[in-house]
């Protein structure tokens, strides 16, 4: 205890370089603690589930997959076609509708970018909205109800109702873009998703993007629109195991009906997994680069700090040796005081970051594929910590190496 | 082989030789030197700097090794023993008063004569009898509380001695201890140190330029080019 009291008052002794040395740190700490955070959810939403999978079945050759949406029927059944066949347990088309408020004005504000879908899936086969609890669930219940009895209707999320500066219950009208040029929708707004990872895009009932489509030819001499044989984007299949999964993928592939274009049914996590293949550099980047560098960084602040402490206090150390503390000691005297420095610094940066993200900004920002916010681990109240006092100890052992070393004859000679 | 503490003598050096290399040169500071000091004796050693007393005090506080030669102290052959084993001897048996006193500025009077006593197994009730008995012989039971940047050079020079006698030690090693004082703190502490020889039977092994100082011991060795050239009782 008083071991420790010794080292808690050299680590007092300059408050200035002790406070600069946590500040470098509790930084560093904060950059690494964002930067695992992030892969820790991508490597989460990556890893492969043993048991209720869902299968993404999307065009085998193109991306954007585009498949026509005559494909859900036999697709929902997971292909089957002679008794004994597996069936999945769940399914859900996904068309993707994007579209803006304003066709003059083309900003990130004015698009409405919605999901077209059979309105009861919404709450059985979505991430994040199947295991609703309490009043959220009922919210989202009511929405779901009052979007399959109105065909008009549209769930929209927090953000992207801030955007059309209206309210639940009132209009609007989304002007096609880009490959949806041509169908102009008109919604009910009729519920809201729970805050949180679809803050930024809406869920329509498909029945009336198809409609659409399928009365475009009416309006235009007969044309069809260029989305009409190919607006199913991707079909969710949920299945209880791997085994029934690979069954299933067996069966699609075997199929005679997914000849033009052709499709691939393959994990959940290894589609997500085939996405993040445009990010893998910056990934890497991060995993290999950014965080090393930060540590590599971290060590060296505090070895500078250290070495200034240890050579300042080359003749005290020799009194303590003449005192009687061994070398070892004073090697763990040294040690103590990065330690100190290290995990205290490294714990207050992760519990802050923590707090603030978590609670005070409700996540951050990460758009990129439906990851929308992301949070910071609650393993990064033991990574700050642990990365802080692994930093201490790498920066900090040679000139605590150096400290175990003074000649006390050698300090004492030029003394006396 | 054990053969210190023979006929009384707490200090027996034995045929030491030391020399430091600097590049190629070799310096000899200490030439074939030998001397005893019987247990309770005040000992004053004076010379001309580079005389190689400092030396010679720091091989008999086990602070450094002879290059030849033997160190014993007690029944202890100080010259062989480890580092570790010489850092747990010397919080025993040697009480250590530098010229600059060499207290910790971060802790208070009372803190810096607990110190050594932090490396025995003391519980705490012993440890602050021991540093209140300790600060009471030197007369500062009253500072305890201060910081040494709030004490004056002889007041921490007090409190330095009070560190040194805290472990009971066998032997008090004082390099230069009142070099840094005014003739009034000075003639204090060697007051101080001639009480604690009397009262405590402590052997006191004093390095000093200061005249006044070395009369003051039972004994006085003069050092010159490492030598022991004179031998002179003063009291």
């Amino acid at each position: 205890m008083k071991f420790f009291l010794l080292v808690f008052k050299n680590v007092r002794r300059n408050l200035l370089r002790s406070a600069l040395t946590t500040l470098g740190t509790m930084v560093l700490v904060f950059v690494v603690t964002v930067v695992w955070s992030i892969l820790a959810l991508l490597d989460l939403v990556t890893q492969e589930k043993k048991e209720n999978l869902k299968a993404i079945v999307t065009e085998r050759w193109s991306i954007p997959s585009r498949m026509p949406f005559t494909y859900a029927d036999t697709l929902a059944e997971g292909a089957a076609r002679n008794p004994g066949d597996l069936r999945p347990t769940d399914s859900m088309t996904w068309q993707f509708y994007v579209g803006t408020l304003d066709r003059e004005k083309l900003t990130r504000e004015n698009f409405v970018i919605a999901l077209a879908v059979q309105p009861e899936k919404l709450a059985t086969m979505m991430d994040g909205l199947d295991d609703l609890r309490g009043q959220e669930k009922e919210a989202l219940e009511k929405a779901i109800q009052a979007l399959r009895q109105n065909r008009r209707g549209i769930i929209v999320g927090r953000t992207q109702l801030a955007h059309t500066n209206k309210r639940v219950g009132e209009r609007l009208t989304a002007s096609g873009i880009g490959e949806f040029k041509g169908i102009d929708l008109e919604f009910e707004i009729v519920g809201l998703f729970p805050p949180g990872r679809y803050d930024q895009m809406g869920a329509i009932n498909c029945d009336y993007l198809n409609k659409e489509l399928e009365s475009y030819p009416l309006k235009h001499s007969g044309r069809k629109h260029l989305l009409a044989d190919r607006s199913l984007n991707l079909m969710w299949l949920k299945v209880p195991d791997t085994e029934a999964f690979n069954r299933l993928t067996g069966q699609i592939d075997a199929a005679p009906y997914y000849r033009s274009p052709a499709v691939k049914c393959e994990t959940a996590s290894s589609g997500i997994a085939s996405w993040l293949e445009a990010f893998r550099d910056l990934i890497w980047g991060m995993r290999w680069f950014l965080a090393p560098a930060c540590l590599v960084t971290l060590a060296l602040v505090i070895a500078n700090a250290i070495s200034i402490s240890v050579r300042e206090r080359r003749t005290e150390l020799a009194v303590l040796k003449v005192l009687g503390f061994s070398p070892t000691q004073i090697l763990l005297l040294v040690l103590g005081e990065s330690l100190l420095l290290g995990v205290g610094a490294g714990l207050a940066s992760a519990a802050l970051t923590y707090a603030v993200v978590n609670w005070g900004l409700g996540g951050i920002a990460f758009p990129i594929a439906f990851f929308d916010r992301f949070m910071i681990s609650a393993h990064a109240l033991w990574w700050g910590p642990a990365m802080g006092g692994l930093a201490a100890l790498a920066g900090s052992f040679l000139p605590a190496w150096a400290a175990r070393n003074v000649r006390v004859a050698d300090v004492f000679a030029k003394v006396a | 082989m054990e053969h210190g503490d023979v006929n009384g003598m707490i200090v027996r050096v034995e045929g030491v030789h030391k020399f430091f290399r600097r590049g190629s040169e070799r310096l000899d500071v200490l030439n074939g030197l030998s001397l005893e000091v019987p247990e309770g004796e005040f000992l004053g050693l004076m010379g001309p700097s580079g005389s190689g007393k400092t030396t010679l005090l720091n091989l008999i506080a086990g602070l450094d090794k002879p290059s030849e030669g033997e160190v014993w102290v007690g029944d202890q052959r100080v010259s062989a023993m480890s580092e570790s084993q010489l850092a747990r001897w010397r919080t025993r048996h040697v009480g250590f008063v530098f010229q600059f006193y060499h207290l910790l500025p971060v802790l208070s009077a009372y803190e810096n004569v607990e110190l050594p006593l932090l490396l025995l197994r003391l519980s705490a009730a012993q440890r602050r009898q021991q540093v209140l008995t300790a600060l009471e012989l030197v007369g500062l039971s009253d500072r305890m509380d201060h910081r040494p940047g709030q004490l004056s050079g002889g007041q921490q020079q007090r409190v330095g001695i009070a560190r040194a006698i805290v472990t009971d030690p066998t032997l008090i090693v004082a390099d230069e201890p009142t070099g840094d004082l005014d003739a009034r703190s000075a003639e204090e502490i060697l007051n101080l140190l001639v009480e604690l020889r009397k009262s405590l039977r402590k052997t006191i092994l004093l390095v000093t330029h200061d005249p006044r100082a070395a009369v003051r011991a039972d004994r006085l060795m003069h050092l010159d080019k490492g030598r022991l050239v004179e031998h002179q009782a003063t009291a």
